[in-house]
């Protein structure tokens, strides 16, 4: 088992990618809270956005205009595709809207791979100012960049519930999680709250896929699927209701991730630690409504 | 219809959403599966950069008229038909080595052909189906009328077919990933394949002073044969060495990077055999973390001799990675074999996408062998002739590797176990300055001792 001293540089990554699930995961809860729709597109989205945000680097357009570009290419496509399939899913069930979402990402998936194909082994990768600056605690090396990762999910975490709790649109989609049928009949214009939900959860998918394309990798399979995967854990956890829970459960298992990195021998398995624990956490979770059910039959 | 998003709904989008934890995670493990196999190849990807180690220099300009053995006189006699399968799907593509050997077989087609038969050849590619390779190297046998495999890369091609190379009498000539590709009679390859290329990095940074290694792959089917290799090679010069492998696509660069540079030490190196996209991975994120300068050495298997990951790594790199070559680098290459290279490139080769690289070079020096081995036969170009011949080359200078080209008749092939090594310099790779001239692979790999000792050592090209 390795020393304290060893499991701590991992504090560090944990923390950085913890933060940017903590970021998915609350745009998967709030999308979901107001539509009712589990948004499985979110990785594809910031991956696509992040290869045009390297196309443009690359063409020589300067790094900030790449950078918005590609938080502004998420909002419009998820934007665009809750306008337009929207309505058209409103009436059918969490099966098949989820699932259409992950018709979007399938569909996103193979247009990367075509249009940015791997041929000639060549790497595209995106870096920030921000990694090359940083600070030491003690022996831990922390650059900007993870910094920013990490503010970055408590910002939106701490925005996000802020928004929910005090604006009056954050109270409009809470009604709609609520009742979405008592909502519209009391004049909320449910198309635009939904549609104000679809744009932020897509501006959280462009800005999780920029930053896991420097902090992870500039790669369609890592950015597709891990980021939903690990995302959509955290908001399970969180019961697709709870933004703080899901803040906290997407630090877990950032940190948990990265902590397993020196246990050699289970190391292979840390891509299993969003299943393992959303596994237990709802075992518990359903062993506490059995029992406080029990209780109330009782 | 409007709905509350309460009780029963919530259970059944809390249902919806633990399926697609699965769904996903399949898609992420199949997509994993699909190109981790790539990423223990050695075959590299794209162009490299040093001075010539082992090519002579030639100052008259060579043109395609060198293809054959009657300059400007097209082929017309009863076509030699040659064939070859490739993986080409999203991620993996290696048909530019085919596409290569395609336009080196014109070029001697357009120039007297192989006494005066031109060679029709037939490029097949596969997505890494096992029976769909099968049924491809059957079509080619048994439908096109193949005589010879000449230009073969694929990621399992090797494993699939080599019993029924074997049991049709084809010997194959191509660039070898799966092991093999280098343990069986029928196949023979031109570049090292991961575990001698890995076998090769782990030597150089030994000769450098490394007292410890910390030797990563990506988590697929076979690493534990290609580490066999390195472990041998470290254990052999009394240095310990603690083999990793991690899934890929790799998500957690930061993380790998902190726990090779911690194996490793401040004294020892850390040794990678990843493909391009996953090693710069690691290696941009000890740069970020500014880990680059805490252990003595990073060194690589061939996949990072590339052009674009020296570019993308920067100066901070120079000298500090060193990177196993297999084939002559051709950028500042003015031997005569390179020249030729370039004029077919540039007359030829319009299919070849990635251009000047690792994949055309080897598709190059394929053909090449494979021309000199054809030109050697007298009588009917059948599979036996065609097969003898290749089995005749002996010794034969490519100007494309370090050693001499030897198939022979043997039961393994490793024709190219002499390699050298690179250094990124400015976004080039160079060769480096302390001990990165021609250099044997250590026969303390039991697999090269066990290929010498039937094989012999090839002499260095001259």
């Amino acid at each position: 088992m390795p020393s304290w001293a060893e499991f701590q540089p991992y504090i560090v990554t944990g923390l950085a990618l913890g933060g940017l699930y903590a970021l998915s995961g609350v745009g998967l809860v709030v999308l979901y809270r107001a539509t009712g729709v589990l948004n499985l597109a979110f990785g594809a989205v910031g991956a696509m956005g992040a290869f045009i945000a390297y196309s443009m680097i690359q063409a020589g357009d300067p790094d900030w205009v790449a950078w918005i570009t590609c938080i502004v290419f998420g909002g419009v496509v998820t934007l665009g595709y809750g306008m337009l399939f929207g309505p058209a899913l409103a009436g059918r069930g969490p099966l098949v809207q989820s699932i259409s979402t992950l018709g979007l990402a399938l569909v996103l998936f193979g247009v990367i791979d075509l249009a940015w194909p791997t041929t000639g082994g060549q790497s595209p990768s995106i870096s920030f100012p921000t990694d090359n600056g940083g600070f030491s605690v003690g022996q831990l090396q922390v650059n900007w960049t993870q910094v920013i990762a990490l503010a970055l999910g408590i910002a939106i975490t701490v925005g996000t519930a802020a928004f929910l709790r005090f604006s009056k649109l954050g109270t409009a989609m809470r009604a709609m999680a609520n009742d979405r049928e008592i909502t519209a009949t009391l004049g909320v214009p449910i198309r635009r709250v939904e549609a104000a939900a679809w744009l932020g959860c897509g501006l959280l998918a462009g800005i999780a896929g920029i930053l896991l394309a420097d902090l992870s990798a500039l790669d369609d399979t890592t950015l597709t699927f891990t980021v939903v995967i690990s995302s959509l854990a955290a908001a399970l956890i969180g019961q697709l209701r709870s933004i703080p829970v899901t803040f906290a459960a997407a630090i877990v298992i950032g940190l948990v991730h990265d902590l397993i990195t020196p246990i050699t021998q289970i190391s292979n398995y840390q891509d299993m630690t969003p299943f393992v624990l959303a596994a237990i956490a709802l075992l518990v979770m359903s062993r506490g409504q059995v029992m406080s059910r029990s209780r109330e039959e009782g | 219809m409007n709905r509350p998003l309460h009780g029963r709904t919530r259970t059944a989008a809390a249902v919806v959403a633990a399926l697609a934890l699965g769904v996903l995670a399949g898609c992420s493990s199949s997509s994993s599966t699909t190109t981790a196999p790539a990423a223990s190849s050695s075959a590299p990807a794209s162009s490299t950069a040093a001075a010539s180690p082992a090519s002579g220099s030639s100052a008259s300009t060579v043109s395609t008229s060198a293809c054959g053995t009657k300059p400007g006189v097209a082929a017309t006699g009863t076509p030699i038909n040659i064939g070859a399968i490739n993986t080409k799907q999203p991620g993996t593509d290696f048909s530019d080595i085919e596409n290569m050997a395609g336009a080196y077989f014109a070029c001697v087609n357009a120039n007297g052909g192989i006494n005066g038969h031109p060679i029709k050849f037939f490029p097949e590619t596969e997505q890494t189906n096992p029976s769909q390779i099968a049924a491809l190297a059957k079509q080619l046998v048994t439908t096109d009328h193949v005589v010879g495999m000449m230009g073969n890369s694929s990621i399992i091609e090797c494993s699939v077919d080599a019993a029924y190379w074997k049991s049709v009498g084809i010997d194959v000539l191509g660039a070898g990933i799966d092991p093999e590709c280098y343990s069986t009679p029928n196949t023979a390859s031109v570049n090292m394949g991961p575990r001698y290329s890995s076998d090769g990095a782990v030597q150089y940074v030994l000769a450098q002073g490394a007292n410890k290694i910390a030797f990563d792959q990506s988590n697929v089917p076979g690493t534990a044969y290609i580490a066999a290799g390195p472990s041998a090679v470290a254990k052999a010069k009394g240095v310990s060495i603690q083999d990793f492998t991690e899934n890929v696509p790799i998500t957690s660069a930061n993380a790998i990077a902190t726990k090779l540079v911690t194996a490793a030490g401040p004294s020892g190196a850390v040794v990678l055999n990843f493909t391009p996209p996953e090693a710069l991975l690691i290696l941009q994120a000890a740069q970020k973390l500014n880990l680059e300068d805490r252990v003595k050495y990073w060194a690589c298997s061939t996949p990072c001799n590339t052009d674009f990951l020296a570019t993308s790594l920067g100066p901070k790199w120079n000298g500090k990675l060193f990177v196993n070559a297999e084939l002559t680098p051709l950028d500042g290459n003015t031997s005569a074999t390179a020249q030729l290279f370039d004029a077919i490139l540039k007359q030829y080769g319009s299919d070849v996408s990635g251009g000047v690289g690792s994949f055309s070079e080897m598709g190059f020096t394929i053909a090449e062998i494979g021309t000199h081995a054809l030109e050697s036969i007298t009588g009917p170009y059948t599979i036996a002739s065609v097969s003898a011949a290749l089995e005749g080359v002996k010794d034969y200078n490519t100007g494309m590797l370090c050693q001499g080209y030897t198939y022979g008749d043997y039961s393994e092939h490793i024709p190219n176990n002499m390699d050298f090594t690179v250094t990124p310099d400015n976004g080039k790779f160079v060769q480096a300055s302390s001990g990165g001239a021609c250099t044997l692979i250590s026969a303390s790999d039991p697999q090269i001792a066990a290929y010498r000792a039937i094989a012999g050592t090839a002499p260095m090209a001259s």
